[in-house]
């Protein structure tokens, strides 16, 4: 009953390669959500993201200059309080770099000041509740191009325009992996909402939920 | 004492269990990894030890090869490549573990799919504890790679009065 080694090696070819085929068929069926491009994932390791995209440490901004009328405030959603303080403007850009992480009031000034909002979470994590207004990109799912194509013909924001990016706070880096992406397209102002979608919750800071 | 040891350790029944443990183990590992490949690709990522091109292959691949192997341990056939396989991923594992452990980064295992937040000492400490696991999972695989060297391995309808 003792068989070549050859015969095992062989087996052990033929499961790789029926796991490989099996892999291919459900990947083509997948929905975007469920599914992965088998080539081209170009991202950094996640000790170099922040390091090296966030030179400037998280101390709180300096207060922005005399407020100006802010250029494009967003629709209040419906059931959004009124914000007790009249709208100042988003945090500015800083010589210490294009992407810097903000706090949840920083954020929630943006939010006041019409700046656009990226979710980066699972689009699944999207639909169940969001920053109200916000774009769902998904940086981990198949389809983060047509979605940023979709937020850009919308928004069409300048290079110079401030951008907040959330995730899920904490440990998650999904936010600063698509700060990395929208900062090779040559996006200068991105603002890292740190404590992300938790916080924003936790402030009562007005979200939606559903499909984008 | 020695035979008595090596016929209790090849004894058809032990092999039969090694088999159906190993199986059942890494079809439930597989399975929420096929549902879920971004979220499997996220987590090899947080490992740091692969190049950004092989994550979305192996986090497409490796779930359905889990899966086709603990089949073929679950159903008999194949026994000795699937055992292989096994094993070859048991030691990455164990490594890509003990690597991580050794720098003192923190990683979600991603061995069952996604798991609760956790903080940084409880990851760690589960880490040691999956290479334990790891560790027991590659004696089982040793033991149905001995059992399948020195006899036919029996199928997981039959017993030993069967084979006889």
């Amino acid at each position: 009953m003792r068989r070549e080694p050859g015969t095992t090696l062989l087996r052990m070819l033929a499961l790789a390669g029926l796991a490989a085929s099996a892999a291919l068929i459900a990947n083509a069926l997948a929905p975007p959500a469920r599914r992965l491009a088998w080539l081209g994932a170009v991202l950094p390791p996640p000790t170099a993201l922040v390091p090296s995209l966030l030179p400037n440490p998280p101390a709180p901004p300096a207060p922005a200059p005399e407020p100006e009328k802010p250029k494009a405030l967003p629709s209040p959603p419906p059931g959004l309080r009124t914000p007790a303080s009249p709208p100042v403007m988003p945090p500015a850009p800083t010589a210490s770099g294009p992407i810097r992480e903000v706090n949840g009031a920083e954020a929630w000034k943006a939010f006041q000041s019409g700046v656009p909002f990226l979710d980066a979470r699972r689009s699944a994590e999207y639909a169940e509740g969001h920053v109200a207004g916000a774009f769902c990109t998904p940086v981990w799912e198949s389809d983060l191009e047509d979605r940023l194509i979709g937020f850009k013909a919308t928004r069409r924001p300048g290079p110079d325009d401030p951008i907040v990016i959330y995730c899920s706070g904490g440990d998650c880096k999904d936010s600063h992996l698509l700060a990395d992406r929208l900062l090779k397209e040559g996006y200068f102002h991105l603002l890292i909402y740190r404590d992300g979608f938790p916080d924003w919750v936790a402030r009562k800071h007005p979200i939606e939920k559903g499909q984008p | 004492m020695r035979p008595r040891f090596q016929h209790w350790l090849l004894h058809p029944k032990v092999t039969l269990a090694a088999r159906l443990i190993l199986g059942l183990v890494f079809i439930a590992a597989a399975l929420p990894k096929m549902a879920d490949p971004p979220a499997f690709a996220k987590a090899i990522w947080a490992y740091e030890l692969f190049p950004a091109w092989s994550l979305h292959p192996l986090a497409l691949g490796l779930p359905w090869l889990e899966l086709i192997c603990g089949l073929a341990l679950c159903l008999g056939f194949w026994l000795r490549a699937a055992a292989l396989w096994i094993g070859a991923l048991l030691i990455s594992f164990c490594l890509a573990l003990a690597i991580n452990l050794a720098r003192h980064h923190p990683v979600d295992c991603g061995c069952f799919g996604a798991s609760a937040p956790k903080t940084k000492a409880e990851q760690l400490t589960d880490m040691r504890w999956l290479i334990l696991r790891d560790v027991g999972l590659l004696l089982l695989v040793v033991q149905v790679l001995l059992a399948s060297t020195s006899r036919g391995i029996p199928r997981v309808d039959q017993t030993p009065e069967s084979r006889k």
